[in-house]
């Protein structure tokens, strides 16, 4: 029943580097799009579990450690909504959402 | 220890369907797997709010929007073509690399789990209140600045995705932008829809 807390931990770091993998290898700004989410998760249940072993000590740290993966929730949620925005807009303009054609978008 | 090796599995064969499925559909579905098995995971480690949230808000709302724009914009896979030789393998490597470093570093430096009956008894569950007291309370500053950040995001995900007033018109030369197919706004929004038989 009581999973030690290096498991998720490495659960999350593999997690991690398959979505750090998909970025890197995906051509599609989309995929690479979905590929940050996966990172993002990764990071979330690092947290969580870091969360459930500090709450052995301390009652507030536990709570608190859920709520800021609350809070990165929400900020996860602007990020897609701009970064989809972002990508509507780049397809508008050259019908394509291959990322190593946009190599002039930059100032 | 049986839950968590079978929630492992599923989560990373899933995590590897999002980056190696050909098809942007079948990845995005992958994903969808992905986050409810990591909502699973989030019961066993008694967040049963966050659990909820996950499934409602990031299986669902995040993922339905992501194949909304998947949809729209008919996004094919393009064939190989490689700017950097060896740099996929390159990729592969350092996935292989830090998913080990990580482990790694976990296992050794691994501490002595705290005892379950504690770590319930301040848990509560991870329950909607217990979240409510440090959200309301010790993260309020967070819990406002994310609202000015959601409030940006909306202006910003409105103000990009607008066209602008003078495309109507037709866009002036020479302002560095590649010229759009179509400067009448009507035609330009058929083609933005993505429905190319259509037309």
């Amino acid at each position: 029943m009581n999973v030690p807390t290096e498991a998720y931990v490495a659960l999350s770091g593999v997690l991690f580097a398959i979505g750090a993998l998909g970025v890197l290898v995906r051509r599609s700004a989309i995929m690479v799009f979905l590929s940050v989410e996966l990172m993002l998760n990764a990071a979330n249940l690092a947290i969580v579990a870091y969360a459930r072993h500090w709450a052995g000590f301390d009652a507030m740290a536990g709570l608190n450690g859920q709520t800021v993966v609350f809070i990165v929730l929400a900020v996860a949620a602007a990020e897609v909504a701009v970064g989809l925005a972002i990508l509507i807009a780049i397809f508008r303009d050259r019908a394509s959402t291959d990322v190593d054609g946009l190599a002039e978008v930059r100032l | 220890m049986v839950t968590f090796v079978v929630l492992a599995a599923v989560m990373i064969v899933g995590a590897l369907g999002v980056v190696l499925l050909r098809q942007p559909v079948h990845a995005a579905l992958s994903l969808v797997g992905t986050l409810l098995t990591l909502a699973v995971t989030y019961v066993t480690l008694e967040a049963h709010f966050l659990a909820a949230v996950q499934v409602i808000v990031y299986a669902g709302a995040i993922m339905v929007l992501f194949l909304f724009v998947l949809m729209l914009l008919n996004v094919q896979d393009v064939g190989p073509r490689r700017s950097l030789p060896g740099l996929r393998w390159a990729a592969y490597a350092t996935a292989v690399v830090t998913a080990t470093a990580i482990a790694a570093v976990a296992f050794w430096d691994g501490r002595p789990a705290p005892d379950p009956a504690v770590v319930s008894a301040h848990l509560q569950g991870g329950s909607a209140g217990g979240i409510a007291d440090a959200l309301f309370g010790e993260l309020l500053l967070a819990f406002h600045l994310v609202g000015v950040l959601l409030l940006t995001g909306v202006v910003g995900a409105v103000a990009l995705v607008q066209r602008r007033a003078e495309s109507a018109f037709g866009a002036p030369k020479g302002t560095g932008l590649p010229e759009r197919p179509g400067s009448l706004p009507d035609a330009d929004d058929r083609r933005s829809l993505g429905s190319g038989g259509r037309r």
